[in-house]
């Protein structure tokens, strides 16, 4: 019996998906928490960024948002495919996704390093929760690329029941980073609007 | 399944011995997979904090026998008082109660073979050994977190705080924070998916339900409290403005997000708590519980409710009156699954037929200690009354009837209740009683009279006072009271290891106990059971014909899965039969991923970045390794 037929049988998700969906949970209770702090300090301070700090680009987050929402889309389709079956097109999706993504990884820490040098979270509550929202949701693209490398890797070898809940816990992982992606450009752009 | 005559039941059961055993000696107990090697690990270890938290306990009360005592410096109460709350706590309360009852019984209740992911369970275990350490050589070397357990600034800020305590404090917790996020996950997942089949949420035992509620608590509570120590930390290593109101921070983004997390914590404490309580009743009572889908509710909505409440613990600190009302009108709510639960077990304990050994005496003084500790608790959502007595020694008198009497009274009776069971021994039952009375009664001596001494105006967290204040009798009482529960703990421990020795072979059922734990030979065989068992109420083992049924199983060759290291899972609501997983056994990864992490943490502390960076690289490394093993295809 194949994998992907035994994943159709099945009554309920797997245990490994299961434990995706909790670690999605308190991850998306961090992302909630730093959101909270960014409004908690903002509606402390009369001047949001205070005097000094430079408002935040508005046109070009939003559309690497766009880039990495649309990044989400090969790794469904991907994990659609590897249900069905066909790893080959599964394969290639991933590593459209992936390339995708270290494009846009690449371009926000290039931002990330540029808004180092215009101001200092020394300086600011402000700058201090905009590197650090920023900073994590950075981490957590970085994190995905990583599991999307291995399953790249994984996957040369062939589909297997283990594999199959990877690639949908992969994909589970990313719809969330590309859907926390939207509260936290809101949120970067919110004083430029 | 007691006795095993048949010739092909015994020839089942030991491929079944030979298929799960794992490697001798000590290597065996680093590399094991098992839910309840790990479980007594998770025991061990957090006794023996529980011991360092007990020594300074017994500091602080010494210090403050008389006044102006010298036991202790100022500097030193600092560190002594908070790494007894830290370690009470963090160390002890949470991994005795999740990693060592959880682990070892909520499979064995489920009549499952092992977690969901045993290797994560073993990472989890050897995470928290570690972070225990790290707190701990910061006490060792000199630098031992000094700002009691809730740690506020800017009392922790570097300004006020300089060298490398509070650091310890804070990566110390967020290791801590790792280890217990991926055991409660690990809860959830077994919980839903390694149910016997027949066990539908309804008929789950009461105590996985409390687990349940426990483990999605700190799904959503742990990252506050991580978040906020990542901040403290930017704020004192790199020169962030997170709690600086010079530039713009706020000292109250502290509070606020310890206590989202601090709130849904007291509740993590004492659910354990109420989850043994619910199993240790029917027994000693020989009856169903009274009110079981209300009493699994009300469970739930504790945890739940526990995340509307946390500004209750920030009265004092000029929040607006809206505020302030909103959270003690919140707070009130909890009385009502609190009673729910209350009033099952009273009305339980009085309809049944009570027999008062050990295990129940532990619980009827855990009902006593939580209506004294419950009623201060409900004072303190008057809000005039709390900002009266905020910071006194009456608060240290509410928290500790709860989260010493309520939340660790059913764990020591769990201890008993349980005691033959994992041993396959007998404890003594006279010094058990002796053992519980000389606690109890040493209880209501230490907290009790910090009621009066609240009331009369004294500060808690104060490393000494002056003579003359009217709080030196009370005082020496408390002293007298914290040897006296030291006396009635060294007991019990006593007992239990004198018993383990010589103790009288318990039998596989030797109290009448209403869950699938007792169904099993005293101590569990590895492979905990022989023919995975099907479940029709929440009582199994009172439910003969299911048991045999169990028996007859085993002489056919039915639900014994003894090709592979293997467990059924079922579907999350009903527990219909899904498929057949292969479990991994024993594996060295999780100890060295625990070690690659202390490294990471170790560096993070000295500031040596590149050292880290080689540990970060050291890390992946071996989490590739790990998941380099697949499981076998079953089918």
């Amino acid at each position: 019996m194949t994998s992907a037929t035994v994943a159709k049988r099945r009554l309920s998700m797997p245990g490994g998906w299961w434990g995706a969906v909790l670690l999605v949970a308190t991850e998306a209770t961090l992302f909630a928490s730093l959101f909270a702090t960014y409004y908690f300090l903002r509606f402390n301070t009369a001047q949001w960024p205070p005097p000094g700090v430079p408002e935040p680009k508005v046109t070009l987050p939003l559309i690497l948002t766009g880039v990495l929402l649309a990044s989400a889309v090969p790794v469904l389709l991907g994990s659609r495919a590897a249900r069905a079956g066909n790893v080959r097109l599964a394969w290639l999706l991933f590593l459209v996704a992936l390339l995708v993504q270290g494009a846009y990884l690449g371009v926000q820490i290039h931002e990330f390093l540029g808004d180092l040098d215009r101001f200092s979270p020394h300086d600011s509550a402000y700058a201090s929760i905009y590197f650090t929202l920023l900073g994590v949701h950075h981490a957590h693209v970085a994190v995905g690329m990583l599991i999307e490398l291995w399953l790249l890797w994984k996957l040369l070898g062939g589909l297997t029941r283990y594999r199959l809940v990877a690639v949908r816990v992969a994909a589970l992982y990313w719809s969330f980073v590309s859907l926390v992606g939207i509260g936290v450009v809101l949120t970067q752009v919110y004083p430029a609007l | 399944m007691a006795s095993v005559a048949h010739p092909e039941a015994t020839r089942r059961v030991r491929r079944l011995e030979r298929i799960w055993l794992e490697r001798p000696g000590l290597l065996g107990w680093l590399t094991t997979t098992d839910h309840k090697r790990i479980g007594m690990l998770y025991l061990f270890a957090s006794l023996v904090f529980f011991g360092a938290g007990g020594a300074e306990a017994l500091l602080m009360r010494t210090q403050l026998l008389t006044p102006n005592g010298t036991t202790l410096s100022p500097g030193a109460f600092n560190e002594v008082m908070t790494m007894h709350g830290v370690t009470m706590i963090f160390l002890f309360v949470i991994p005795i109660s999740t990693g060592a009852f959880g682990n070892y019984l909520v499979p064995l209740m489920i009549g499952a073979r092992d977690m969901a992911f045993p290797r994560l369970n073993a990472l989890s275990f050897w995470i928290f050994a570690a972070s225990g350490l790290f707190m701990y050589v910061g006490l060792a070397t000199g630098n031992g977190p000094n700002a009691g357990w809730f740690d506020y600034v800017p009392l922790a800020s570097r300004t006020y705080d300089p060298g490398s305590a509070i650091d310890f404090y804070a990566l110390g917790l967020i290791f801590n924070s790792i280890s217990t996020t991926a055991a409660a996950i690990n809860f959830i997942v077994t919980i839903f998916k390694l149910r016997a089949p027949g066990m539908s949420l309804n008929r789950m035992p009461l105590f996985c339900f409390a687990f349940l509620a426990v483990s999605f608590a700190l799904v959503f509570a742990l990252p506050a409290l991580s978040i906020d120590c990542v901040f403290l930390e930017l704020d004192r290593r790199l020169g962030f403005s997170f709690f600086d109101p010079a530039h713009g921070g706020s000292v109250l983004l502290w509070q606020h997000l310890f206590w989202i997390f601090g709130h849904p914590e007291v509740y993590i404490i004492i659910l354990p708590a109420f989850g043994i309580a619910t199993s240790i009743i029917p027994t000693f009572t020989r009856r169903r519980m009274v009110a079981f889908p209300m009493v699994a509710l009300a469970e739930i909505l504790v945890a739940f409710i526990g995340f509307g409440v946390w500004a209750h613990h920030m009265f004092a600190v000029g929040l607006s009156t809206i505020t302030t009302v909103y959270f003690a009108a919140a707070s009130m709510i909890v009385v009502i699954p609190s009673a729910i639960q209350l009033f099952a077990w009273l009305t339980t304990l009085v309809t049944g037929r009570p027999i008062f050994k050990t295990p129940l005496l532990w619980i009827v003084g855990f009902i006593v200690f939580f209506i004294i500790g419950g009623l201060s608790g409900i004072m303190f959502a008057a809000i005039p009354f709390d900002q009266q007595l905020t910071d006194t020694y009456f608060v240290v008198a509410h928290f500790h009837f709860i989260i010493f009497g309520a939340a660790v009274f059913p764990l020591l009776g769990g201890l008993y209740y349980w005691f033959p069971k994992v041993t396959g021994r007998m404890y003594s039952e006279r010094v058990g009683q002796a053992s519980f009375w000389l606690t109890f009664l040493g209880s209501a001596l230490t907290f009790f009279p910090m009621h009066i001494v609240g009331l009369l105006g004294m500060p808690r967290r104060v490393y000494t006072y002056s003579p003359g204040l009217g709080w030196d009798g009370y005082n020496m009482v408390e002293t007298i009271g914290a040897y006296i529960v030291a006396c009635g703990l060294v007991l019990l421990v006593a007992n239990l290891v004198v018993s383990y020795f010589r103790g009288a072979p318990a039998p596989d059922d030797p109290f009448g106990g209403a869950t699938l734990e007792w169904s099993i030979p005293s101590p569990p065989p590895a492979y905990n059971f022989a023919v995975i068992p099907t479940v029709t109420s929440p009582y199994p083992m009172w439910d003969p014909s299911d048991r045999e049924e169990d028996a007859r199983k085993l002489e056919r060759g039915e639900m014994v899965l003894d090709t592979g290291h293997e467990t059924p899972a079922t579907s999350v609501l009903d527990a219909n039969l899904d498929e057949v997983l292969d479990m991994p056994s024993d594996s060295p990864w999780p100890i060295l991923v625990a070690l690659m992490m202390s490294g990471v943490f170790a560096m993070l502390l000295t500031g040596h970045l590149i050292a880290m960076s080689v540990f970060l690289g050291l890390l992946a490394l071996v989490v590739g390794a790990w998941h380099g093993e697949e499981p076998e295809e079953v089918t």
